[in-house]
């Protein structure tokens, strides 16, 4: 076990599977001589050479069809979009081409690669620098859509994506790349000493499709991914409240029965999310959990989310859920 | 002089921490703002962090090589002015030394969860409905719902003691082990937003709902009631009530308006002497009283009763309140005499905080009028061509036509809304 | 220009840069392509065959000595020159004065025009007052040329009460309606393709107006730079597509983003006549647009502009380019400084002198130092106020629909 970071975390498992498998090429912008705008391909160009890891031009479609090419032709590309706000240039190529090539070519055409993206807010990144889009992605069949939390579920969630099949988006919290964020933007510590921060420096995998207990709780189940995971660690614990923490690591196919079997528990629900709240994956979990969990439930589900508005520079901390605001949620699941 | 305290900032989108390359200033330096003072290596970039302020340097955090975390104060400055900081006695050590620790950890005292109770056994329950409000369907979350219907209880039987009537887990238990006495608080009809019923429970009228029936009857088939209206400005009366209340006696009991309109009416009625009588109307012969005994129309459980205050032209507003009291909580538990309810020559009825605007209240035979008195709130009311705030309270009141002229009922009803808008001549 | 340099073993072509850090950068001292070298063709009857030479070349009126020569010498009078030396001057104190409110944590993120001052400053100028702006993220000094408050321009990057978009864009998102300049957006090169819309608008409704937009090289890599050059190919609508070759994308050199020789060429097959021009030379600069925009305003649609420059400067506040390139790259570039040629240029023409330019330059810094006090007057990032979080909420529709408005109810703010 050494400690990391999360972008160290990533960097080691970029660096086993470039050792470990030949097909694997890693391309994006920036990620090549210079390491990536986060650091976080630094060194791979100079261990494995400039044609595994390389620096692509401008152009997030053409990196997202390149690395379809590529997966098609038997490579295992890792592919970076620098933020994930740029991903909408490769949409059509996500959704259209390579969410659907397995089913569309009768399974004789696959595309086992992976997208790795920096998303969520917390860095006054404004519009563009800030939205966290996995909904766009859960909703297109096809496509694994996984986002981790800590350096240690980062590098064996990343190790698990590139070893996966099918196309995955992985989305980083950025916010928590250099230490756990809980919410305060005036007191941000580092990974070091968090238990999380330990990670091995050989191959692992953290499963896909199987979510993780934070913390285990009776009176509420908080579901949260990314940032929001330590942000809603911090409100449960100013809350008072003996609440259940899941971390979903993979959204689609998220792991349903850890989280039905945790509310039929605790009969209370709130889901956290950065994202707005309309049409957010909250309100997909919502409806699923009332259709598997209905005689369970002491109290409606309830979302906190970002606002149904662009997210904003000045003001994200009145835009990103904060504790208080899931606090306030969850002490509400109890009045019921 | 003030402190000026530099905080190590942001300087690239989310970095958490920076090392120190060099400081470029020493304590004591003066500096000027833009001069160059620290060089700081971040994971993105090195950068040199320029002054932020002209002054002199009065304390620096941490040497070449220590990690200062963004948002702790690294420099301090004396400043021409306030500054922006007292000076620190201690500075934050920089990372090297200590850490700041992971926020969360593991909630030490949990607060156990709110259980459902076992689920009991079926049990039949009496079918009787709980009255709601109207269209509205007993509410509950969808584990109540479970539970009740694993026990075969129909949920608009069950009162709810939650937000909006809400049926909790608790409630379902107290209508469990209430079993059959949850019946004694319903009420025979209604109607059902979702299913047909056809079924009926007839409830005969006797005992004291029987006297009820014939007294309300016998007043209201033979005595021609005309009714009467007013509102009346207690906002003196209310700041008077509050001040008594504030500086009230040892002992004495906290003053609604009521005492204060029993006071009211004995000015008044010893100046209507025609509205405080009774009208024998086989005889034909009216009886003004002297004396002022005022019934007090009181709801309890078993149903509306009339006990009386009496010789409250003899009393104090400490002792009309202290009495009345006295024998309304009489009546409500059941152990007023007999002689504590008969004898009034006037009756006020009140609805409390059903008080709503107005009503038209049933003369208590063989009295010759009634005062209904009814919610007081504030409203906007035009007072010499402003639109001010004014506490109002309504009045109504009815009088038997037969003996009382229109004139005499308004006019008593005025003179105690005189007396209540001027409340210290009611002490005159 | 430079040799394009790559990796040639197998298994595919890796572009790579001139230099890395550590190596001596040498561009070979001088530009080989001198003022006089390219004619300049009638803009009303020129092709886009009339202009493979331009494309290929470097168009330059200034040499290396400071000496405006060619056809291509837009003849200025020396108080256009002044004035356009006043803004380069303004917009580089200016870049250095929201750099050091960056590290001092009063605002939140730069990114300066350092040694490309002359490109939006130039080209504007050349530009009238009714044409439309579309930047990049490196052309907020047209703003100067227009007339903007620096108040106001330092308000905006603070994102406190004042600025005018509330807060809620980055800094150097700059927006502002009365100098035509359109708000600027993260997402690169979407402004290139919405320039050519602009500008079938202006054609449409018969308007005097020419749009400009200018992207990166690297950013010619997306798909937006190219369906520009297609929609302005076919509908020859009044717009100039201009290409700032800096040499650099963040990290990544132009070598990378193009396998072939300029960018200027590109213009060719889709039949745009195609420039290319030397970006620090204000002269040139000018008259380039110039001709362009007698093109456009004579309804013979758009010219693309390679503008051969260096970014000289990080890319951004979190950018050190000490990782990727010798960090004293930009002082051999051939092209030089923009304000030193120009400055040399006046001054050898007897238009100007060092005293001047010194009492220029104290009086920009103190006009400089005056709005940005002013501006933290409104609020600065470290301390406040910002603005209200209602501004969140609104102008997200025209008016706030109810999910909206129940959501900034919940705020409570």
């Amino acid at each position: 076990m050494v400690e990391m970071n999360m972008i160290k975390a990533l960097n080691s498992a970029l660096e086993v599977q470039l050792a470990k498998d030949k097909n694997v090429v890693i391309f994006g912008e920036d990620v090549g001589f210079f390491g990536g705008v986060f650091r976080v391909t630094d060194g791979l160009q100079k261990k494995f050479g400039e044609h595994r890891v390389f620096d692509s031009p401008l152009a997030e479609g053409g990196i997202a069809a390149i690395a379809m090419g590529m997966s098609i032709n038997g490579l295992r590309p890792v592919a970076e979009i620098q933020f994930a706000d740029y991903i909408f240039p490769a949409y059509d190529q996500i959704v259209n081409e390579i969410a659907k090539v397995r089913h569309r070519s009768g399974g004789e055409f696959t595309a086992p690669l992976t997208f790795r993206t920096p998303a969520g807010g917390g860095i006054k990144g404004g519009h563009h620098h800030s939205q966290s889009p996995e909904a766009q992605f859960t909703h297109t069949p096809g496509l694994k859509v996984v986002y981790c939390s800590n350096p240690y579920n980062a590098k064996g969630l990343l190790t698990a994506s590139i070893e996966c099949n099918d196309p995955v988006i992985f989305f980083e919290p950025k916010r928590c790349y250099r230490g756990p964020f809980y919410g305060d933007p005036h007191n941000v510590p580092t990974w070091s000493g968090h238990p999380d921060g330990d990670v091995p420096e050989e191959h692992y995998i953290v499963p896909l499709e199987q979510a993780r207990i934070v913390r285990e709780g009776s009176a509420c189940t908080v579901i949260a991914w990314g940032t929001m995971v330590h942000v809603s660690e911090q409100a449960i614990k100013d809350s008072g409240i003996d609440c259940e923490l899941i971390d979903l690591q993979t959204l689609v196919p998220w792991d349903r029965d850890t989280v039905v079997n945790s509310i039929r528990k605790t009969g209370r629900c709130v889901i956290v999310h950065e994202a707005p709240k309309t049409s957010g994956f909250g309100a997909e979990m919502s409806a699923s959990i009332q259709e598997r969990c209905f005689y369970h439930l002491e109290a409606p589900i309830t979302r906190v989310t970002g606002w149904d508005t662009p997210f904003p520079h000045t003001t994200e901390w009145d835009y990103l859920p904060s504790p208080e605001r899931i606090a306030e949620a969850i002490k509400k699941t109890q009045e019921e | 002089m003030g402190t000026f305290a530099f905080k190590m900032p942001d300087i690239g989108e989310g970095v958490v921490e920076g090392e120190v390359v060099e400081w470029m200033v020493a304590v004591g330096d003066m500096v000027k703002e833009d001069d160059p003072i620290l060089s700081v290596m971040t994971d993105k970039a090195t950068v040199e962090i320029p002054s932020p302020v002209d002054g002199k340097v009065t304390k620096v955090i941490g040497e070449a090589g220590d990690i200062l975390p963004v948002g702790v104060v690294c420099i301090e400055f004396e400043v021409e002015g306030d500054g922006n900081a007292a000076a620190t006695e201690e500075a934050p050590a920089p990372k090297a030394e200590s850490k700041p620790e992971p926020k969360a950890e593991p909630v030490p005292e949990p607060t156990p969860a709110p259980q459902p109770k076992s689920e009991p056994a079926p049990t039949p329950i009496p079918a009787a409905k709980v009255e709601r409000a109207a269209g509205t369907k007993a509410l509950a979350s969808p584990a109540v719902r479970q539970r009740a219907r694993q026990a075969n209880i129909n949920l608009e039987h069950v009162a709810g003691s939650g937000p909006a009537g809400r049926i909790s887990h608790a409630d379902l238990d107290a209508h469990i082990a209430g079993g059959a006495a949850g019946a004694s608080q319903v009420r025979p009809m209604g109607a059902s937003a979702r299913t047909e019923r056809n079924g009926t429970e007839d409830i005969k009228v006797i005992g004291l709902r029987r006297k009820i029936a014939e007294g309300m009857i016998s007043s209201y088939s033979t005595i021609p009631h005309f009714s009467y209206f007013e509102e009346v400005d207690i906002t003196a009366l209310e700041e008077l009530r509050q001040h008594l209340n504030a500086t009230r006696p040892e002992g004495a009991p906290k003053l609604t308006y009521l005492p204060f309109i029993m006071q009211a009416l004995v000015k008044a009625l010893e100046q209507r002497p025609e509205c405080n009588a009774l009208y024998d109307d086989d005889s034909n012969v009216v009886t003004r009283h002297e004396a002022i005994n005022l019934g007090i129309a009181t709801q309890t459980d078993r149903g509306l009763f009339v006990p009386v205050v009496k010789h409250v032209e003899a009393m104090d507003i400490w002792q009309a309140a202290s009495e009345m009291t006295r024998v309304t909580s009489a009546t409500r538990d059941g152990k007023a005499t007999a002689e504590e309810l008969t004898g009034s020559t006037f009756t006020i009825t009140s609805l409390g905080r059903l008080g709503g605007l107005g009503a038209t209240p049933i003369i208590n035979k063989p009295e010759v009028g009634i005062l209904g008195v009814h919610n007081a709130k504030e409203r906007a009311v035009v007072k010499d061509g402003q639109i001010v705030v004014r506490r109002i309270m309504n009045l109504s009141s009815s009088w038997d036509h037969r003996v009382v002229d229109g004139h005499d009922g308004a006019s008593l009803v005025q003179l105690v809304k005189t007396y209540l808008e001027h409340p210290a001549t009611i002490f005159m | 220009m430079t040799e394009r340099v790559t990796a040639t073993t197998k298994p595919y072509t890796i572009g790579r840069p001139p230099f890395r850090p550590g190596d001596d950068a040498d561009f070979g001292g001088k530009f080989t392509e001198q003022p006089g070298d390219l004619s300049r063709p009638n803009p009303i009857k020129c092709g886009a065959q009339d202009t493979v030479l331009h494309a290929t070349g470097l168009i330059r009126v200034l040499d290396d000595e400071g000496n405006a020569s060619g056809e291509w010498d837009p003849k200025l009078d020396s108080e256009t020159m002044i004035q356009g030396l006043e803004y380069m001057m303004r917009l580089r104190i200016f870049d250095d004065r929201m750099i050091k409110m960056q590290r001092t944590g009063k605002l939140s993120f730069y990114m300066r025009s350092f040694g490309e001052e002359a490109i939006a400053i130039a080209q504007t100028m050349a530009l009238e007052t009714q044409d439309w702006i579309f930047p990049s993220y490196r052309q907020p000094g047209a703003q100067f040329v227009r007339g903007r408050d620096m108040v106001s321009m330092i308000c905006h990057c603070i994102g406190n009460t004042e600025d005018n978009v509330k807060g809620r864009q980055m800094p150097v998102h700059y927006t502002w309606k009365p100098g035509r300049f359109i708000s600027i957006s993260s997402p690169v090169g979407t402004q290139f393709s919405q320039a050519v819309g602009v500008a079938m608008a202006s054609a449409y409704k018969g308007d005097d107006e020419v749009c400009i937009s200018w992207l990166g090289d690297g950013t010619s890599a997306q798909g937006d730079y190219h369906y520009a050059l297609n929609f302005a190919s076919t509908f020859k609508p009044p717009v100039i597509l201009n290409v700032v070759n800096n040499q650099w994308a963040i990290s990544t050199h132009a070598n990378l983003a193009t396998g072939g020789r300029t960018f200027a060429e590109r213009g060719l097959a889709y039949d745009i006549p195609s420039l290319r021009v030397d970006g620090n030379d204000f002269l040139a600069l000018y008259s380039v647009t110039k001709w362009a925009r007698e093109r456009a305003g004579a309804g013979l649609g758009a010219t693309h502009i390679e503008v051969f420059t260096y970014r000289a400067g990080a890319h951004s506040s979190s950018d050190d380019p000490s990782a990727y390139r010798p960090n004293d790259e930009f002082k051999c570039w051939p092209g030089g400084d923009p304000i030193l040629r120009l400055k040399d240029h006046l001054i050898g023409a007897k238009l100007w002198d060092e005293e001047r330019h010194i009492a220029l330059a104290k009086k920009i810094d103190d006009e400089v130092m005056t709005a940005y006090k002013e501006a933290c007057e409104f609020g600065d990032l470290a301390s406040g106020p910002y603005p209200p979080a209602s501004t969140i909420f609104t102008e997200v529709y025209e008016t706030v629909p109810w999910h909206v408005q129940e959501q900034r109810e919940e705020l409570g703010k």
